[in-house]
């Protein structure tokens, strides 16, 4: 996977392997800005502000690596989300180990991802002792004891392991039950998912219980979450079959801190339903971290290898800093190089206007070189302008791969589906809004979409359907999100809401019953994954959109699906515009709204009570909009009139629009004109035409509306 | 009435610099602070269902301006535009506003014992943004508040509820 970033010339893995770049590089900028954040940490005050922005560095580092399949920086960060997750929510005071820790982690974070840049295959600095440590701290235990102990105790379990790295024997058992059968469906998982290992089924002492032998490379947590869909949480245990492992037990849970003898504020998950219920609801400060102590304790078997500390350190100053192959420009930086490559066309248009009455012959060189500044200038636009131009499908080519690991992961069937992949969107834009849009469609899938059998239940059909839609409406472009799962519960929001003290009544209208959702931390999912579920996911993408100066919609209907629409402003945006003149004046139309136009025959208007004209077009009768009286367009020469109609549509209705000529089409870079003027009736934005006037866009969606009062 | 506060204000912080212009007879100081840049005036593109005096949009390096025409504010008695006329490109708190003016004559430092408060007077001003009134010599020069005049809501510069 790695290898594939250089190669991105063909192959099946281009999709995602393009974006590789992009990921390394917010990753470590992630990582920095954590670091960063971390030694300026003041351990006495920490503020909610600084631990919730570390975390979030943490989060989104995460997520970036578990979208791309770097599973060892995944888990690290997982990790370390985990603890800052409690730091956060003031179950634990944060203090220098734990500063300590996470620092080096970051460390070996990067030195990982540097890895995964460079392909090197040699192999990574293992992150074990880390993980372990993390996880013992996140556990509320003193810092850890020197490393050497664990340490001692894989190099004796290590050569009596004949097992595959990370393979591991297990023993689970499932119960008590009404119905023993549920569990046979755990056996059938095992089937249906390659590579998850085999399963065998034991005899069990007891009628209502199933016992099965597991031979598996997944993490406990991995299996807890996919049992879960045939049987409760609380009625699996897991522990490592001692029978079939040759691994002399005492050892392991000695290197495993202790996680398996009941070590205070480490509940181990088979046998503490009531810890796995505070899991649930992880808002009322869980005693112990679930997620990740039952995780930690296969870690040693399989991980440690050495004196991680001092190797995680080596490996990170040894990593050669990989040659960026790109390079990140603050926006403002490309803004002012477009807006002044728009001045150079302008100055450049003047002087060839002016140098047309030239005398050529006495003037060559000059003409010459004014030809040359023609073209170079052109040039350079052109290349300018393609800096910041990117259809959408580049942004949605990242979320099929995705959801299909996902999809796999959840045991969930989800079809994807795009629309409007062709609307281009400024690359600051794409750069922004494509971490928001992954947790959106990550919710989608993980909280939305139903397990298959759910979907049947509730009539609808097996396969869910996310469906991933950009387009340009009115004065902004939005982005969809939609799935057909099973919706927001209000209920259950309202609920939340109440729990975390939150101002709320039953009253509230469902928007703003939705709009909780983006309160930082909050989350009604009952099982944190390490997709989603701690609540960070929504406030993020609020937090990001509003950045841009856009607005995120939620429309809900509990049973059939929820839609999150993304407005985002046009202020970025380009598109390509017909431009038509009206008296002197001329005016943009977007071109994605125009559908025809034709020289009107003055019979073929009419008019009805004395107002409002139509205009008959194959049979259909359309409403005629003068646009030199919408706009007052004064009038020079009445000589001229309008004579071409334009038919455009919007919201699914067309209207005529009057004009006097058509002038072109062109790529137009949309202004926001609100910025330093007010909203003007009708007009969308404005843009620059090649003479340097400002042209205004009319509002095809406002216009037809018009039409209709 | 508040004048007397502005005026404390102004003398508090000691003598500042203003850009003089003129509309018809009457010369006006604006703070140099607020002001961007001085350039010709370039034809702008004209908006629909604005004010007279709002003259239109233009670009400015990629930023679209709106254009308001001091004199048909302030109703002179003509607004003609030639080679004179000018625009001051003034910076208020992130937005970029125009202003025509017959003429741009000087930056001046005042003291503030040259500003004297502006009698209640009737005027097409909105008393409030007159800041004073400073004495140089015979001219008389009228300080604006710029920013609470473009803010006015009778501007229509900005959306209402904004």
């Amino acid at each position: 996977m790695a290898e594939t970033h250089q190669d991105s010339g063909g192959g099946g893995d281009i999709d995602l392997s393009q974006f590789y770049q992009i990921f390394f590089e917010e990753a470590g900028e992630n990582l920095d800005l954590m670091e960063t954040m971390l030694l300026n940490l003041n351990l006495e005050t920490a503020d909610d502000e600084e631990l919730n922005g570390i975390f979030r560095c943490a989060h989104s580092v995460k997520g970036g690596a578990a979208t791309f399949g770097f599973a060892d920086v995944a888990e690290l960060t997982h990790k370390m989300e985990s603890l800052l997750d409690r730091l956060r929510r003031h179950e634990l005071q944060p203090n220098a180990a734990m500063v300590d820790v996470l620092l080096e982690s970051a460390d070996a974070s990067r030195s990982l991802l540097a890895r995964h840049q460079t392909g090197d295959t040699s192999p990574a600095a293992p992150t074990g002792d880390l993980v372990m440590r993390i996880a013992d701290l996140a556990a509320g235990n003193a810092p850890p004891p020197p490393v050497a102990k664990p340490v001692a105790a894989v190099v004796a379990a290590k050569p009596a392991t004949p097992v595959v790295a990370g393979q591991r024997q297990l023993e689970i058992k499932v119960g008590p039950l009404a119905k023993p059968e549920q569990a046979d469906a755990i056996a059938e998982l095992f089937r249906d998912i390659p590579g998850l290992g085999t399963i065998q089924a034991l005899s069990s002492d007891r009628k209502d219980y199933r016992v099965f032998a597991v031979d598996t490379a997944s993490t406990d947590d991995d299996l807890l979450d996919l049992f879960t869909f045939h049987v409760a949480r609380e009625q699996i245990e897991i522990r490592p079959a001692a029978v079939m492992t040759p691994v002399p037990v005492a050892p392991v849970e000695d290197a495993s801190h202790g996680f398996f003898d009941g070590a205070p504020g480490a509940p181990e998950i088979a046998t503490a339903p009531a810890a796995v219920e505070a899991g649930f609801g992880f808002f009322d400060g869980a005693p112990g971290a679930p997620v990740s102590a039952p995780e930690v304790s296969v870690v040693p078997v399989v991980e440690v290898q050495g004196v991680a500390k001092t190797v995680a350190k080596a490996a990170a100053s040894q990593a050669a800093q990989p040659e960026a192959a790109t390079i990140r420009v603050a926006i403002s930086k490309v803004d002012q190089l477009i807006n002044l490559v728009g001045e150079l066309v302008i100055t450049q248009a003047m002087l060839a206007q002016n140098s047309r009455a030239l005398d050529p012959a006495v003037y060559q060189q000059l003409l010459t070189g004014l030809a040359d500044l023609d073209r170079n200038t052109r040039d350079l636009q052109e290349s300018v302008m393609s800096i910041r131009m990117i259809p959408m499908s580049i942004v949605f080519s990242r979320f099929p791969r995705m959801l299909r690991d996902l999809a796999g992961k959840l045991g969930k069937k989800v079809d994807f589906v795009t629309q409007g992949e062709a609307t281009e969107l400024d690359k600051g834009l794409v750069e922004k809004i494509t971490d928001p849009l992954t947790h959106l469609v990550r919710n989608s899938c993980d909280h939305g979409i139903e397990m298959p059998a759910d979907r049947l239940a509730a009539g609808k059909p097996e396969t869910g359907t996310i469906t991933l839609s950009a387009s340009h409406q009115g004065g902004s472009i939005v982005i969809e999100v939609r799935d057909d799962g099973k919706g927001l519960s209000r209920e259950k929001i309202l609920k939340k809401a109440k729990e975390r003290g939150m101002d709320v009544s039953d009253q509230m209208s469902d928007a703003d019953v939705w709009g909780l959702i983006f309160a930082p931390g909050f989350s009604t999912a009952d099982v944190v994954t390490d997709v989603s579920g701690r609540g960070v996911g929504m406030d993020v993408v609020k937090r990001n959109i509003a950045a841009l100066n856009g607005t995120v919609e939620i429309d809900s209907a509990e049973g059939f699906g929820m839609r999150v629409a993304v407005r985002l402003p046009l202020t970025l945006a380009i598109m390509d515009g017909m431009s038509v003149g009206v008296g002197d004046e001329v005016y943009i139309l977007p071109l994605s709204s125009v559908v025809e136009s034709f020289q009107v025959k003055s019979d073929a208007v009419s008019t009805v009570g004395q107002g409002s004209q139509l205009v008959k077009v194959r049979d259909e009768y359309m409403p005629v909009i003068e646009l030199e009286k919408v706009f007052q367009v004064p009038r020079f020469d009445f000589d001229k009139n309008s004579d071409i109609m334009v038919v455009v549509e919007a919201d699914g209705s067309r209207v005529v629009l009057l004009v006097d000529e058509l002038l072109g089409q062109q790529q137009v870079v949309v202004k926001n004109l609100e910025s330093n003027y007010r909203k003007v009736p009708n007009v969308s934005g404005a843009t620059i035409l090649g003479d340097g006037k400002v042209a205004l866009i009319l509002d095809t969606g406002a216009l037809v509306r018009r039409s209709r009062h | 009435m508040g004048m007397m506060e502005k005026m404390d204000e102004l003398s508090a912080t000691g003598a500042r610099e203003y850009l003089t212009f003129r509309l018809d007879q009457e010369e006006y100081g604006i703070d140099i602070l607020k002001v961007q840049e001085i350039r010709g005036y370039e034809p702008p593109t004209r908006v629909a269902n604005a004010p007279n005096f709002i003259k239109g949009v233009v670009n400015l390096r990629g930023t679209i301006v709106p254009i308001v025409d001091m004199r048909l504010k302030f109703n002179c008695a003509k607004a003609d535009y030639d080679s004179f006329t000018v625009v001051i490109i003034l910076n208020l708190r992130h937005r970029i506003v125009g202003i025509v003016v017959d003429s741009v004559s000087d930056v001046m430092e005042l003291p503030p014992e040259a500003l004297k408060a502006a009698p209640d007077i009737e005027s097409v001003i909105d008393s409030g943004a007159v800041m004073g009134l400073g004495s140089l010599g015979e001219r008389m020069l009228i300080l604006l508040d710029i920013e609470r005049l473009m803010s006015a809501p009778d501007m229509g510069l900005v959306s209402s509820g904004e």
